[in-house]
């Protein structure tokens, strides 16, 4: 009866990028450097979850100019949202279900 | 293996989440503090400055020459009107998108309708006499505000910004059949006393 997990999402630091991204409005999209301020993390650091996010469909990466300045934006698809919706009703679920037998005996 | 890529407990999952829900929020929205306090302040003393003037039942308390009453408001909504746009611009801000698109659409808004109310004043002030002079102006202004108020509600999905535009009209509606002097002090107790209460109470939660 346990719900899975997705793995993709069940990492502390690709957690927080993914929450942080979903807090984004809908069609909204933050630079690198911004994202990464807002998590702490190393741009290295950052890089590697965001190309595993990229590989599973979850993140958007686009690379543009700004004047001369290379960019990059980063944001949720809608294939992320849906992931990240997805994870946090199973870990709920999970909670719910490990507290309801306990509740019982008492 | 890193640090980063341990899996935590449910319970900690779910409050990782939070905590980095609320820290984004926090860091992406502008603070509107100086935003209520200014306009606060340009109404309690632009609109008090005209109920002075013009007296409940037309007999001034404070003489103070329209032009000057008129300049003090207009000016202190100015002031007020660049704090907003500093302060909610978010020149720098790291997100682009629909909700920047919206921002800027939003600030054209206010800058087109205030720019209608100046033409109207102007046009048709002239042939009033001075307390109905004010009160054109004070009514046009606030209607614009309320409008856009309301509009901003519908826009972000806020509530109270609406709810809080939806009064602004109805104490100018009020005001406007009730006269001059009337429509001033609504304004300037109402929507420049709550506007400051708002300010402050934002505060208040902000800092918590």
């Amino acid at each position: 009866m346990t719900p899975e997990l997705d793995p993709v999402i069940h990492a502390q630091a690709r957690l927080r990028v993914v929450a942080t991204l979903n807090t984004l409005a809908d069609g909204d999209q933050i630079t690198f450097p911004g994202l990464k301020d807002l998590l702490g993390m190393t741009a290295g650091n950052l890089s590697v979850h965001l190309s595993k996010l990229e590989e599973a469909g979850y993140v958007e990466i686009v690379k543009t100019h700004r004047g001369r300045t290379p960019v990059t934006y980063v944001a949720l698809t809608h294939r992320g949202r849906a992931a990240f919706e997805g994870y946090t009703t199973a870990i709920r679920e999970l909670l719910d279900t490990a507290r309801a037998p306990a509740s019982e005996e008492t | 293996m890193n640090n980063d890529d341990q899996a935590l407990s449910p319970e900690e999952m779910l409050r990782l989440i939070e905590q980095q829900e609320t820290e984004t929020v926090s860091r992406l929205t502008p603070n509107p503090v100086p935003h209520y306090l200014a306009w606060g302040v340009a109404w309690f003393v632009g609109f008090g400055a005209l109920f002075l003037r013009n007296g409940l039942s037309g007999r001034p308390y404070v003489e103070i020459p329209l032009g000057v009453a008129l300049a003090l408001l207009f000016g202190l909504m100015t002031l007020a009107m660049l704090i907003s746009a500093m302060t909610m611009w978010q020149l720098g801000s790291p997100v682009r998108g629909a909700s920047q698109q919206r921002g800027t659409m939003y600030g054209f808004s206010w800058f087109f309708g205030f720019s209608a109310m100046w033409v109207i004043g102007v046009r048709f002030g002239q042939s009033l006499p001075g307390p109905e002079q004010s009160l054109l102006w004070s009514s046009l202004s606030m209607m614009v505000v309320a409008i856009l108020y309301m509009a901003g509600g519908a826009v972000w999905l806020t509530r109270w910004l609406f709810v809080f535009g939806a009064v602004v009209a109805v104490l100018n509606t009020i005001g406007t059949a009730a006269g001059p002097g009337w429509h001033a002090l609504l304004i300037s107790v109402g929507a420049g006393g709550g506007s400051i209460v708002t300010g402050l109470m934002l505060h208040r939660r902000l800092r918590r």
